[in-house]
């Protein structure tokens, strides 16, 4: 049972929040990055729709090598340190089967979550990513875990 | 798969860069946005106050600052939107709301300009009930496209708008008599700080903010043009929903147990 209170983030969202909280979201190809600082009770999720920003329009959370920077920055400017920071990812399904390709959206979502926290140096600990499913997930910052379920195809067109 | 992951470390190297060149301007305009914004609010509050009786030879003075202060605020807030899009702070409040009310509000911001281009503005609905959204948002995306539509829109012409519904979505079309926009291709026009053919009207952030709004809210944005009228067209998501502020969007996840669910 969550604790606290809790919230549901969209695509270009970033939420950060203390313990008791919890943020929950649905994915598709779409990646969430879920990092906690346990020390401190700290935990924030993200959720982008496509990689890389192309210079192009704002620079949208909806892109991951902006969002993800942004989640760190902003944990760390609510007291976390890198060094206790761990990352847990979800999402990169493969929706459309016919797309997968030449588009490879989620699997593009995945690579940079990767390269991108490797970079930072924060571990990542648990992870779902890929496969042909979406998933729900809700993240329990009190506890530093993750509850995740597959969802049925006709979910999925919420969460791209 | 090698390929990709290879080319994908490739252009998120290239972007870094880009990225930091950017960050600098992203932080000033933020920081500005928010400098300007109390001051402006407290003018905009006060200068209704200074009108002149109609007749008196100080009304086209006023006017005028009324007018240029209008514009002001709404570059700020377009400013404003952007950088809280940029930093990812938007979040979504769902209330029932009449998109013609929104109109006519969006309408009082640019009233000089509709006064000295005699462009007549015609706002035509369909829906019964009012609907559910968020109403800052699509303030803003409409107030936005209105604005381009009015300064694009040739002078003594008709802007027209039309709100109907279709299947599961709601459809605003905003049509301007005018020429087609000057663009290669179609996104561009929706990029922040592109120019329109005289590259006169504004910071070209309008747009891409609608854009970005619209996407927010589960909808697109999109424009068709002929020879004498572009008309843009916003398609957001009939929400059916009750407006309970708290349920709506999340609701999924509030009713549905995470019983058995895996733990990661």
């Amino acid at each position: 049972m969550i604790q606290g209170s809790s919230t549901f983030i969209h695509v270009g969202q970033i939420h950060v929040d203390t313990s008791p909280f919890a943020i929950s979201t649905i994915l598709g190809s779409c990646v969430a990055v879920c990092l906690y600082d346990r020390t401190l009770g700290i935990g924030g999720m993200n959720h982008y729709l496509l990689p890389f920003w192309n210079g192009n329009g704002l620079q949208s959370p909806k892109f991951g090598n902006i969002s993800i920077p942004k989640l760190i920055e902003s944990m760390l400017s609510r007291g976390a340190s890198i060094k206790t920071i761990e990352a847990k990812i979800f999402g990169g399904a493969s929706m459309n089967i016919t797309a997968t390709e030449t588009m490879m959206i989620g699997q593009k979502n995945i690579l940079v979550a990767k390269e991108i926290l490797n970079e930072y140096k924060i571990a990542i600990v648990a992870e779902d990513v890929g496969g042909q499913n979406g998933r729900k997930i809700q993240f329990d910052i009190e506890r530093g875990k993750v509850l995740l379920k597959y969802t049925s195809r006709s979910d999925c067109e919420i969460g791209r | 798969m090698d390929e990709i992951a290879f080319l994908s470390r490739k252009i998120l190297d290239l972007n870094k860069q880009l990225i930091e060149s950017e960050k600098a301007k992203s932080r000033f305009l933020s920081l500005i946005a928010s400098e300007l914004n109390n001051p402006m609010t407290t003018l905009l509050g006060m200068i209704p106050h200074l009108a002149p009786p109609r007749g008196d030879s100080h009304e086209a003075i006023f006017e005028l600052i009324h007018e240029e202060a209008l514009l002001l605020d709404s570059r700020i807030q377009n400013l404003l939107a952007a950088s809280e899009i940029e930093g990812g702070k938007l979040h979504i409040t769902y209330a029932l709301i009449d998109p013609k009310v929104l109109l006519e509000e969006a309408m009082k911001g640019f009233k000089y300009r509709i006064k000295a281009k005699n462009i007549t503005i015609t706002v035509e609905s369909s829906l019964r009930d009012p609907i559910v959204s968020d109403p800052k948002k699509l303030y803003l995306i409409l107030k936005n496209v209105l604005a381009n539509a009015c300064d694009y829109g040739i002078a003594n012409g008709v802007v027209s708008v039309n709100i109907a519904q279709s299947g599961s979505f709601i459809i605003v079309a905003i049509k301007n008599q005018g020429y087609k926009p000057n663009v290669e291709y179609k996104t561009q026009l929706f990029t922040r700080f592109a120019h329109g053919p005289e590259g006169a009207h504004g910071l070209g952030l309008g747009l891409s903010i609608a854009r970005e709004l619209c996407e927010l809210l589960d909808g697109s944005i999109d424009y068709d043009a002929d020879d004498t009228t572009v008309t843009f067209t916003i398609i957001l998501p009939f929400n059916t929903m009750p407006p309970d502020s708290k349920a709506f969007g999340s609701n999924e996840f509030l009713f549905e147990p995470f019983d058995d669910a895996i733990e990661l």
